[in-house]
């Protein structure tokens, strides 16, 4: 179920936890932990913004010491101004439908409007 | 719960090659990341997303879509035509049928792509293909189906040597339609998409025509003079409208094709457009009748029709051994199959070809524009 600004309420919730610390870089896993969403979630939603130069990705330039090098995310200029707008938009949105996997919406969503407030 | 999150992880490595290149350094990082989750439950769960994550992309981007669909319905033709008794020459006939159909049409497009490029942005062609590849492996399931008793014994009455050379032609006639379909709907292809379509379209409507009127998809027997009178005219118009269906198209396809080509690149799209009417007409017309022989078993109605119709058609059958009931039906049908529906599928294309080049050239000696190139 889309949002009025476009977005889905997964990708809201990624861009509002994107958009709380925007100069910092983070990774897949922080990501889906604190967002609640799956991995096979996260990806699609992360790559969609990436094509949409919305999200710049890198990886760890040094291999650091005791775990694989990560994938890097954090919105770029276009993101940020794009996720701030999207989530003012959000907070004055309707309240999700329900429909199938109802409640991941509306508390993807719930987050989404909380970190944008 | 150790050893299923390490096979998840490996069929996760395993998987990456089939996605588009662009989607795997995505899927790289979420298999690395894996390695930062707790393990147990969620490092399985993350794993299990990523499995989710990579089959979904490389489905929607047709990475995978198209052979996945491609490898069930071969699995669904190869289950359906291996059934028989072992030692039995039509089930090893027809087992060979279906493994050497399968690599051709397996193995082609890897062959044409290198010389036409992939398949041409457009969901006609894609439409096409499917459809080509869709008819081709409808007909040789039909066709085993036929074979099945046609050739087993007694009924082998040709003789395994005839059964192996027409097998042999009738895959070699099925690979050159299969090279056919996706080099004139691949991106660099020297026919105009538009010319296929056509060509086509109209050739699926004559060819369900001529099966119509023909004996076998018109099991209805005339015994008045009017009747008869009248079907042996429907007869004639089908015949006519056989030949003139492949000089249509090719007239059609020669005019698009004025002004932005010369001359005797026109010419060709006339033929081409005359022989993929011929091609489509063929193998519609071999699938529709096909299936009607291999359905006069499980019919009375048409079992009996087909003992006083058929049977007519090859008299020879009946004189090389005495065939009655249900085998008449089918000796007959296999015999009418084997001598009839694959000149049909070989002549066919050739016919319109040559029909469709007659026309293109004479539309391109009206043609005005003609004579500046």
């Amino acid at each position: 179920m889309g949002h009025r600004s476009g977005f889905s309420a997964q990708t809201l919730a990624v861009l509002a936890e994107l958009a709380a610390t925007p100069s910092r870089w983070r990774h897949g896993y922080g990501i889906a932990r604190d967002t609640g969403l799956q991995s096979g979630t996260l990806y699609p939603v992360l790559i969609r913004l990436a094509s949409r130069g919305l999200v710049e990705a890198s990886w760890e330039d040094e291999q650091p010491s005791g775990r694989p090098r990560r994938h890097l995310y954090r919105l770029t200029p276009d993101g940020l101004a794009t996720a701030t707008a999207a989530l003012a938009q959000a907070r004055s949105a309707d309240p999700v439908q329900p429909g199938p996997r109802a409640r991941d919406r509306r508390r993807a969503a719930a987050r989404a409007v909380q970190w944008s407030g | 719960m150790e050893r299923l999150t390490r096979l998840t992880a490996a069929l996760l490595r395993a998987a990456e090659p089939v996605l588009p290149s662009e989607h795997r350094a995505w899927a790289q990082a979420l298999r690395t990341e894996a390695a930062e989750v707790p393990a147990g439950r969620d490092r399985l769960a993350w794993l299990a997303g990523g499995i989710r994550f990579t089959l979904r992309a490389a489905v929607l981007n047709r990475g995978l879509g198209y052979p996945l669909v491609f490898a069930a319905v071969v699995v669904g033709t190869a289950w359906t035509a291996w059934s028989g008794p072992p030692g039995d020459s039509a089930i090893v006939i027809n087992r060979v049928d279906v493994i050497a159909i399968s690599v051709i049409l397996a193995g082609l497009p890897w062959a044409i792509r290198r010389a036409y490029g992939s398949v041409a942005h457009s969901r006609s062609a894609r439409m096409i293909r499917t459809a080509g590849y869709a008819a081709i492996l409808l007909l040789v399931l039909v066709k085993a189906a036929v074979e099945r008793v046609a050739d087993a014994p007694p009924n082998n009455l040709a003789g395994s040597a005839v059964a192996w050379t027409g097998e042999i032609m009738f895959l070699a006639v099925m690979a050159c339609y299969a090279a056919a379909i996706l080099a004139w709907t691949a991106g660099r292809s020297p026919v105009r998409l538009a010319t296929v379509m056509t060509g086509g379209t109209i050739g699926v409507a004559l060819g369900t025509l001529v099966y119509l009127l023909g004996p076998l998809g018109f099991p209805l027997r005339f015994t008045g003079w009017w009747p008869t009178h009248l079907y042996d005219a429907g007869i004639a118009l089908g015949v006519l409208l056989a030949l003139c269906a492949p000089v249509a198209t090719g007239l059609a396809a020669t005019r698009r094709a004025c002004g932005s080509m010369p001359a005797a690149s026109r010419v060709r799209q006339g033929a081409m457009a005359g022989l993929y009417t011929g091609l489509a007409a063929a193998l519609v017309v071999a699938i529709l009748s096909t299936i009607t022989i291999a359905l006069l078993p499980y019919d009375d109605g048409l079992r009996n029709w087909a003992v006083s119709h058929i049977g007519q058609w090859t008299p020879a059958v009946g004189q090389a051994a005495p065939v009655v009931g249900a085998r008449l039906g089918y000796v007959a049908g296999n015999s009418a199959f084997a001598a009839g529906y694959l000149v049909v599928l070989l002549l066919s294309p050739l016919a319109g070809c040559g029909l469709g080049a007659v026309a293109g050239r004479a539309a391109s000696q009206v043609d005005p524009s003609s004579s500046s190139r």
